[in-house]
């Protein structure tokens, strides 16, 4: 089974009803959701370290685009999955494998027609090889003293 | 009560938005835009009172005779006098909607306050402006509301009697009064630009500005109405003359239309208790705070050793509550280094959405109650599922 993680606005499209005790969709149990208080709270590296945990796909979701609450987080948030896809594009990791949606607070059925829409597009491509360790910077294990000031 | 009231009140609201939605791409929604309407309301209603000024004469003889030379004989002044009016009403229902949205929708919680109280002086200060309009005509519509406000000021213990004597110049209605209210229309006009100041000066890259399809639209609405439905003036106002009754505007004068049941000083003392609530919302919390969960989860943390001093959080907070200050001492991590600035979260502006942390690629800042760890912990809970 695909492992998918899916990150939304509280303000935005409302999982109520949706979702078992874990936070999975009913609909598509393979969908784990997790709420978060603005869509552009999401740090892009937080994806990529998902996929590269083992992830098969995640996605964050906003409010529809001019209905932010905090005015520009979905737009922010789009801003940087589209970043994110070509630095996925460097790293040879499918960029397909993340997304960005936008749906409101009753925006249910369209919501769920869209995370279907995403898994029809995981399970279409190739399985998910072994990736690469992300190029890491060298650890620091500096105290203070030791940095070159 | 009021937080299930309010709960129904934002389901509704966004309801209407998915209907809206259907109609337009979301982000042309007018709803979207109820702030930058009413921007684009008040420069029309500047600009069309500016050519209005040069033909108005204050005196309380001179007043109907050229408001009727500007609407009869001055070219296209009829049409510029309906944009005006016509605007004005469109401004007060932007106005309203603007209102009724942002509070519906939660839009004031935390720092968010600021622009919330601004707001209710602008709508307190565009409504006694819109009124004055009125009175400024000089037919027996504005001597009515004139007789009706003063008896509201009257109505005001202690300090209502001086109030009124101010209003007016002197005892009863005289000469000086209609230049004390045109300064008043035109004056405040002014002074509502620094309370939007005021009102913007906390958000960053505020949508002060409605897409070109909805300026066109609204604007070719309003001189459309005005050329269709001119305005025109009541009949000349008569001294001493008590006048019973006159065309309602609904969206300036309703108050006034209540004093037809209530005595004045009860209208008044409705308004002002109706103003004072309004200033009470942002404080009165819908939720309480474990209910409110991850919308509220402490204000954004700086992670002193991580910071490079990069300030890409800096542009991203929509609140300008985070400020780069010199660096006191170098960052632990390699990237931090050789800093010469450091985020500073301004606590005071800070509505906890979270968006810096997005922003921040070396881990430098953190919602204390929603870490970096418990992503991570999640995403772990997906992986060994």
């Amino acid at each position: 089974m695909l492992k998918i993680i899916g990150f939304i606005c509280d303000w935005a499209v409302s999982t109520e009803g949706l979702t078992d005790g874990q936070g999975r969709l009913l609909a598509h149990p393979s969908v784990s959701i997790v709420r978060i208080p603005c869509s552009g709270f999401i740090r892009s590296d937080w994806l990529e370290d998902a996929l590269r945990a083992g992830v098969d796909g995640a996605f964050v979701t906003g409010c529809p685009y001019g209905d932010c609450l905090n005015r520009e987080g979905n737009y922010l948030m789009r801003d940087r999955v589209e970043q994110l896809e070509r630095r996925l594009q460097r790293r040879r990791v499918d960029p397909q494998r993340v997304a960005m949606l936008a749906h409101g607070l009753h925006d249910r059925q369209a919501f769920l027609g869209d995370v279907e829409a995403f898994l029809r597009r995981l399970a279409a491509l190739p399985a998910q090889s072994a990736p690469a360790a992300r190029p890491s910077a060298p650890k620091v294990s500096a105290s203070r003293e030791e940095v070159p000031q | 009560m009021y937080r299930r009231a309010l709960s129904w009140l934002l389901r509704q609201t966004l309801r209407l938005d998915v209907y809206i939605n259907k109609v337009y791409p979301t982000d042309w929604n007018p709803l979207y835009y109820t702030g930058g309407l009413t921007n684009l309301f008040l420069l029309v209603l500047v600009v069309s009172g500016i050519l209005l000024l040069f033909y108005y004469v204050a005196s309380l003889d001179g007043a109907f005779a050229s408001v009727a030379y500007l609407t009869e004989r001055v070219p296209y002044g009829g049409l510029f006098r309906g944009i005006h009016r016509y605007a004005a009403d469109a401004f007060i229902v932007a106005v309203l909607l603007h209102l009724f949205r942002n509070w519906f929708t939660d839009r004031y919680l935390f720092s968010r306050d600021g622009p919330w109280i601004s707001g209710m002086f602008l709508l307190i200060l565009g409504g006694f402006i819109g009124v004055n309009g009125y009175q400024l005509v000089w037919d027996q519509r504005a001597q009515a509301i004139t007789a009706i406000f003063v008896s509201m000021l009257y109505a005001i213990p202690l300090a209502g009697p001086p109030l009124a004597q101010l209003f007016l110049g002197g005892v009863g209605i005289n000469d000086a009064m209609l230049p004390r209210i045109l300064f008043l229309h035109v004056g405040l006009a002014s002074f509502l630009y620094v309370l939007l100041w005021w009102h913007y000066v906390r958000v960053r890259h505020p949508k002060i500005w409605p897409p070109a399809t909805w300026v066109l639209a609204t604007l070719g609405g309003i001189i459309l109405l005005a050329a269709v439905i001119p305005v025109t003036s009541g009949t000349p106002a008569q001294p001493g003359l008590k006048v019973f009754s006159y065309p309602l505007d609904v969206f300036f004068l309703l108050p006034f239309w209540l004093t037809n049941w209530l005595p004045a000083g009860i209208v008044f003392a409705a308004l002002a208790a109706l103003g004072v609530l309004g200033y009470v919302i942002p404080y009165v919390s819908r939720e309480s705070e474990p209910a409110m969960g991850v919308r509220h989860s402490g204000v954004a943390q700086v992670i002193d050793g991580n910071c490079t001093g990069c300030e890409l959080c800096y542009y991203d907070c929509p609140y300008d509550a985070i400020v780069m200050v010199p660096s006191p001492h170098a960052g632990l991590t390699k990237a931090a280094a050789n800093r010469k600035l450091l985020a500073a979260v301004m606590d005071s502006r800070c509505v906890e959405c979270g968006i810096c942390i997005g922003a921040c690629p070396f881990e430098a800042l953190e919602l204390p109650k929603f870490l970096e760890a418990d992503i991570k912990q999640h995403v772990a809970q997906v992986v060994t599922a």
